[in-house]
């Protein structure tokens, strides 16, 4: 099972990590401004909990991308708490990031599929 | 200005990062409260919930500086980014940056190489253990022969007195330095003429310094004939000796006499710790039954060196040592009036060229304050220029910050451009003062520029950076979007503020630059004024030898002044040589003051003694130094040593002593009177009396700032107890002195072939070196001067085309109204001479406020002469008009038609 990893170990497969990672933020912001928490609940429960996100690792990355401006930040009252949390939004960037990364996506996982389609007819 | 507001967003900058940082610690805790009360929803404890939560979350301390790593890398690229902009800036105006960088260049190189220098000379602490306990001891003498309050030495039986009796020091030595005969041997070359340093072995042990090999001196080595061993310098063994370890036992002839090499020392002793010149051997210093009886107590004039002991203060060393000396003037009459005086070792370093260091001090301070202003006015000029720019910019986005930013990084790329130069600048600086290496600064050699210098370099860079780079980013970027682009689009003139500010500027310089000019003139005035003087002789192909003739192969009066005639008629007879005489006498200088008896000036107190400047020569002494006989006879051949003896005497002599009286045929006694109760030690008490013969001109004899001295001269043939060992002899030449100079000495070889001939050199390089102290002021001082003009004139150049180019319509439309050309100019000249002229007020009264720096500097001209001062100021306007009218003629070539079109 792949763990999202800390940007400091082994920078080429956290790229490709750190690229999904990112993309999973995007799509999940799609739905609407999220905290982190809800982020790291939603992106945990959409990939039926295959992958196991750190919650931590979601902050370098959310800062990060606030940078790059694909999504900005705001602190706002929670309707259903009674207190103040940090929700991020996605900004026009973030939405044509958001195409980009998914048609990148698609193109690794369909070279993927294309390799690894003998096994799943060969005996098991 | 906008300091204010500017500080206030550093302050909001700085609270900004710290804001971001709680607020990540907020949003993290946010995020761990709401897991953890998901969990215990689950069914968890709080506490297990609590944990399972820092589960999911992972690491803190590493996301934190994870993000915080980001924020970083968004500073970082944003600084490489500024730093990129600036450059290519900064390459889009080459004039700019070049006079920019060069500006600083000069200001920070200038400032390095003379605080560097004088870091070495005066700051730097001493090569020697504890060497704040190090201290040199002093005779002050009032009235008594001269009446100056003059430092000298005190007398050996003076320092045994402190020693015996002051609580303060944990050793106390008097020591001396004398021009000795050195031969090392037939095989290591010609003998020389060395100084040799007179040291008991506590001279070594107050220094802590201990031989590379070999021993001190012991105590015993102290008395007279035991006295025959030497310790080296390291520098002498490895030049004469190859540094061969064997050199130990080895012997070498000083004046004649065997000494045994015992020791090699370090060579750790500055050469301004021993008096007069630098010693490279040192012999035991045995006292001498005279030095050490009551009739010595007034033979002053010995180095003292003491090591104070551990706690003791300077104050407290000085109380101890006057209260001695309060007592000793009471019971001996010689130390009437004799004060002393406690300094440290490391404050005697540069002497009387303290003010001066410190007069330089000040004016490369102002050195450096111009090139600040100058900066300042040059940014601030091109960044109005920019309004423009800086306001489409910010009107396309740019935030207030990131304009300030920017032009902080174009000025931090500029200063530290312009510190690098300089640095390179200083160091060409220091090599240049070294090779000018006055005399009295023999330290001055072996400068060099240290970390500290380095860092006070940066400093100075940063700091300036600062200076002028923030005050023109303010004004550059208080900016009333509307208002700048209005402005550039139709430019009149720009802010009326920025504008007052830059008179400013060119105020202030111009004000320095005076103060620097008027002071550099005064000090070139002096120091020709001082050298142009009279001596009262032709000082033209005048040549100076020393020679020493040792007591041990010149025994008698009798032989050394038969060496002396001998030696004196070979040089005559030399092709090139018209005259030469023997003598102990000459100008800049004497420095022998005997004590007289003369008729009709009874004397009962010692302070009231007759004493006048005096002189042993042979008969060739005026016809060679070409000093003019005023009335009675010349020395003659006749005067031998079975006729009566003979003296001449100078005019002030007259005057003094003769005021009314014809001094021709008058007997004196040269020697102290008899008073009751006081033995005068004196090695000159003829019985027989000296007949004034004649009277010739005066002529310098103590020193070129002080007015010829009463002078009495006679000849040594006649007068045998002065006849001494040490001599000099002058010789007129007919061309270029230093000619004759191996003629001269191939005659000597002839007589004493370990006889060396040393000093050679004329009057004028006498002179010269006299003033080498002032001399290097001067130079550097007129170089700061011009340095300071030169940045002055770029300053108001700038302005006045800045001017120009900001008012070009308003002079369009005066010329359009009918002004005349001639008009227009006028109208820019008016400006910049205004603001000269306020500067030029400013600057004399600088000048005249800093009088108390160059006052003690300056001989045969006031501090605040008037002519000086008015020349000064008349020139500093005549150059900041031709300054302004070179740019100020572009207005000249205004087409008006075109201006009104443009923008």
């Amino acid at each position: 099972m792949p763990t999202i990893m800390t940007p400091k170990n082994s920078p080429s497969r956290t790229e490709l990590l750190q690229g999904t990672l990112d993309m999973l933020i995007l799509r999940t912001l799609l739905f609407g401004p999220a905290h982190g928490h809800q982020i790291a609940k939603h992106i945990q429960r959409t990939t039926e909990d295959v992958l196991q996100v750190e919650h931590g690792s979601l902050y370098p990355a959310l800062h990060r991308m606030e940078r790059k401006g694909w999504i900005i930040a705001k602190w706002e009252m929670a309707k259903e708490r009674n207190r103040e949390l940090k929700y991020y939004r996605l900004t026009p960037a973030g939405r044509k990031q958001l195409v980009r990364e998914e048609s990148r996506w698609k193109q690794v996982a369909a070279a993927v599929a294309t390799v690894m389609a003998p096994v799943r007819g060969g005996p098991s | 200005m906008n300091l204010w507001n500017w500080l206030r967003s550093r302050r909001i900058r700085f609270r900004e990062r710290h804001y971001r940082e709680s607020e990540l610690d907020r949003e993290m805790e946010a995020h761990l409260e709401l897991e953890a009360e998901e969990q215990e929803e689950s069914g968890l404890q709080p506490e297990d919930a609590h944990f399972a939560a820092r589960r999911a979350f992972g690491n803190t301390t590493i996301v934190r500086e994870d993000v915080r790593a980001i924020w970083s890398a968004i500073w970082l690229e944003r600084f490489a980014r500024d730093v990129k902009y600036a450059g290519r800036s900064l390459r889009k105006s080459p004039g700019f940056a070049v006079v920019a960088v060069l500006t600083l260049a000069l200001g920070i190189g200038a400032n390095t190489a003379i605080f560097s220098a004088i870091d070495a000379l005066m700051l730097r602490p001493l090569p020697f253990t504890a060497a704040d306990q190090l201290v040199r001891i002093y005779s002050i003498q009032k009235g008594m022969f001269n009446t100056f309050a003059n430092p000298d030495g005190p007398s050996a039986l003076d320092v045994r007195d402190f020693a015996q009796r002051s609580r303060s020091f944990q050793k106390m030595v008097a020591y001396d330095t004398w021009a000795k005969n050195v031969s090392f041997g037939k095989s290591a070359g010609q003998p020389e003429q060395m100084a040799v340093g007179l040291v008991p072995a506590a001279y070594f042990e107050i220094l802590d310094i201990r031989p590379i090999i070999g021993r001190l001196f012991s105590e015993d080595e102290n008395q007279e004939g035991k006295n025959y061993v030497a310790a080296i310098s390291a520098q002498l063994w490895r030049n004469r000796f190859d540094g061969d370890p064997s050199v130990l036992g080895r012997k070498i002839h000083i004046n004649g006499e065997a000494y045994t090499i015992v020791a090699v020392m370090p060579d750790v002793i500055p050469a301004w710790v021993e008096p007069g010149r630098h010693s490279e051997i040192w012999t035991p210093f045995p006292y001498s039954p005279d030095m050490l009886s009551e009739s010595g107590r007034g033979e002053r004039g010995y180095a003292v060196l003491a090591r104070l002991k551990p706690g003791v203060s300077l104050e407290q060393a000085q109380a101890d040592l006057s209260v001695i000396a309060a007592a000793l003037a009471a019971e001996h009459p010689l130390d009437q009036g004799v004060g002393v005086a406690v300094k440290r070792l490391a404050d005697s370093r540069v002497g009387a060229l303290r003010p001066m260091l410190y007069l330089l001090m000040g004016a490369v301070s102002l050195i450096l304050l111009i090139a600040c202003v100058n900066l300042a006015n040059l940014l601030l000029a091109r960044n109005s220029a920019r309004q423009r720019e800086l306001a489409v910019r910010a009107a396309l986005g740019a935030g207030r910050g990131g304009l300030v930013r920017q032009l902080l990084a174009e000025t931090l790329l500029l200063s530290l451009i312009g510190g690098a130069v300089g640095f390179a600048c200083a160091e060409i600086g220091l090599r240049a003062l070294a090779r000018m290496h006055p005399e009295n600064l023999p330290q001055l050699g072996s400068v060099g520029i240290d970390w500290r210098v380095l860092a006070f370099t940066l400093l100075v860079s940063l700091v300036t950076s600062l200076l002028f780079g923030l005050a023109p980013a303010f004004m550059g970027t208080r900016l009333n979007l509307v208002d700048a682009l209005k402005q550039g689009g139709r430019s009149t003139t720009s802010g009326r503020s920025s504008q007052r500010v830059r008179s400013l500027l060119v105020i202030t310089e111009m004000a320095m630059c005076l103060m620097l000019l008027v002071g550099a003139s005064l000090l070139v005035r002096s120091i020709r004024r001082l050298e142009g003087q009279n001596l009262g002789i032709r000082q033209d192909h005048l040549l100076r030898g020393r020679i020493y003739l040792p007591p041990v192969r010149y025994t008698s009066p009798g032989v050394r002044t038969r060496f002396c005639d001998d030696f004196a008629t070979r040089v005559r007879a030399l092709p090139g040589v018209i005259e030469a005489t023997v003598t102990t006498v000459y100008p800049p200088n004497n420095g022998w003051t005997q004590m007289l008896v003369i008729p009709g000036h009874p004397v009962t107190r010692i302070q009231d003694i007759p004493s006048a400047q005096f002189g042993v020569v042979d008969q060739h002494f005026l016809r060679t130094l070409g000093i003019p006989l005023i009335r009675g006879r010349d020395f003659a051949e006749s005067d031998s040593t079975t006729s009566p003896p003979v003296a001449l005497i100078s005019e002030e002599f007259k005057r003094r002593y003769f005021a009314t009286e014809d001094p021709i045929g008058r007997k004196i006694h040269i020697g102290p009177p008899q008073l009751p109760g006081i033995t005068v030690e004196e090695n000159i008490t003829d019985d027989v009396d000296v007949t004034i013969i004649g009277v010739i001109g005066d002529f310098k004899n103590a020193g070129l700032a002080l007015a010829p001295q009463p002078q009495i001269t006679v000849l040594y043939s006649q007068h045998p107890l002065v006849n001494g060992g040490f001599k000099d002899i002058l010789i007129r030449t007919a061309s270029e002195p230093h000619l004759v100079e191996s003629e001269i000495r191939s005659q000597l070889r002839a007589l004493d072939s370990d006889m060396p001939f040393a000093e050679a050199q004329t009057i004028d390089e006498l002179v010269e070196r006299q003033t080498g102290g002032q001399r290097f002021t001067t130079v550097l001082l007129a170089s700061f001067a011009v340095a300071g003009l030169a940045l002055a004139v770029v300053g108001i150049y700038g302005v006045v085309s800045f001017l120009v180019a900001q008012r070009k319509q308003e002079m369009a439309v005066r010329m359009a109204l009918g002004a005349s050309r001639a008009n227009v100019l006028w109208l820019v000249l008016k400006h910049s001479l205004e603001l000269a002229a306020i500067g030029a007020g400013m600057g004399l009264a600088g000048a005249w406020a800093a009088q108390r720096l160059t006052s003690g500097l300056l001989f045969g001209i006031s501090p605040v002469d008037p002519v000086t001062f008015a020349a000064g100021a008349a020139f500093l306007m005549v150059v900041a008009g031709i300054a302004s009218a070179i740019p100020g003629a572009r207005v000249m070539q205004i087409d008006p038609a075109l201006a009104l079109r443009q923008d």
